[in-house]
């Protein structure tokens, strides 16, 4: 259920859920052709999906969740890559947001996030400051 | 030059040398209803700016290419990247360059990791994005 409430009623921790991402050669496609991923042949060759195929689903989770959130920037966005995103594996992100403040006026949120294989591996971790624009 | 391979060619960056650089010409389809209006025309001018902006995922994948590019599959299970988004952000046209420059090497267990400054910048030489990137290299 969404927080329709807004930005004062954040609660710290707040967990943004688990979505799940196949990794199927339409969805690598798709991805690939948004970024303009070039050598896409030598991941293929090595069953692989570009690096942070997984990243635009973190914004989704929060708009999601935060449901009167109309629009929103990265001011900061971290990430750890630890082993490869495979072609043809079913992944789970998780997220939760972390911290919230205000600087110069601006609302900010904190949110972390880990990207999970079916084995439960950690494939990749993010930490994104996101702004508020208002 | 590594990065067209999946196997890691060069080892010997030196502090101070640039790695590949990689431009692309900034695109992202304009969805009226977007559910982020930033990146709608109408809402991003609203707000100060030149138009829908690009989003900062997008952006960030551009980088990420040409880490992959120059660390092939080290990248992909040691890599470590910060950035901020700064200036006007970048717009469906805009000619954006990705770039990285060695900084330090550190020991890292039986390895070495390698830290560089990074930076996007757009047609203008503006600075869209920076920040720093690390990857273990043996």
């Amino acid at each position: 259920m969404g927080i329709e409430s807004d930005f004062d009623s954040i609660p710290i921790g707040l967990d943004l859920g688990e979505w799940e991402m196949v990794l199927d050669e339409e969805t690598v496609r798709v991805h690939a052709d948004r970024v303009q991923w070039e050598d896409r042949e030598i991941l293929e060759k090595h069953g692989l999906a570009p690096p942070g195929i997984s990243i635009d689903l973190h914004a989704k989770m929060q708009f999601a969740k935060l449901t009167w959130m109309k629009s929103a920037i990265w001011a900061k966005s971290k990430h750890e890559f630890l082993m490869p995103f495979r072609l043809g594996r079913r992944i789970k992100i998780r997220g939760k947001i972390v911290d919230k403040f205000i600087k110069r006026g601006k609302r900010y949120r904190v949110a972390e996030f880990e990207t999970v294989d079916e084995e439960g591996r950690v494939l990749m971790r993010s930490r994104e400051t996101g702004v508020l624009v208002e | 030059m590594t990065g067209r391979e999946h196997e890691l060619m060069k080892t010997n960056w030196s502090i101070g040398e640039e790695i590949p650089i990689l431009t692309k010409t900034a695109f992202a389809p304009v969805e009226k209803d977007a559910r982020n209006p930033i990146h709608t025309d109408e809402y991003a001018r609203a707000h100060g700016l030149r138009g829908a902006l690009i989003p900062g995922s997008i952006l960030l994948s551009y980088v990420l290419e040409m880490l992959y590019r120059t660390f092939a599959g080290n990248w992909l299970t040691s890599g470590r990247i910060r950035v901020s988004f700064i200036g006007g952000g970048a717009i469906n046209g805009d000619r954006l360059t990705a770039h990285g420059r060695v900084k330090a090497w550190e020991e890292e267990g039986q390895g070495r990791r390698v830290f560089l400054d990074l930076w996007l910048e757009n047609q203008e030489g503006v600075k869209i994005l920076v920040g720093e990137a690390s990857c273990l290299i043996s």
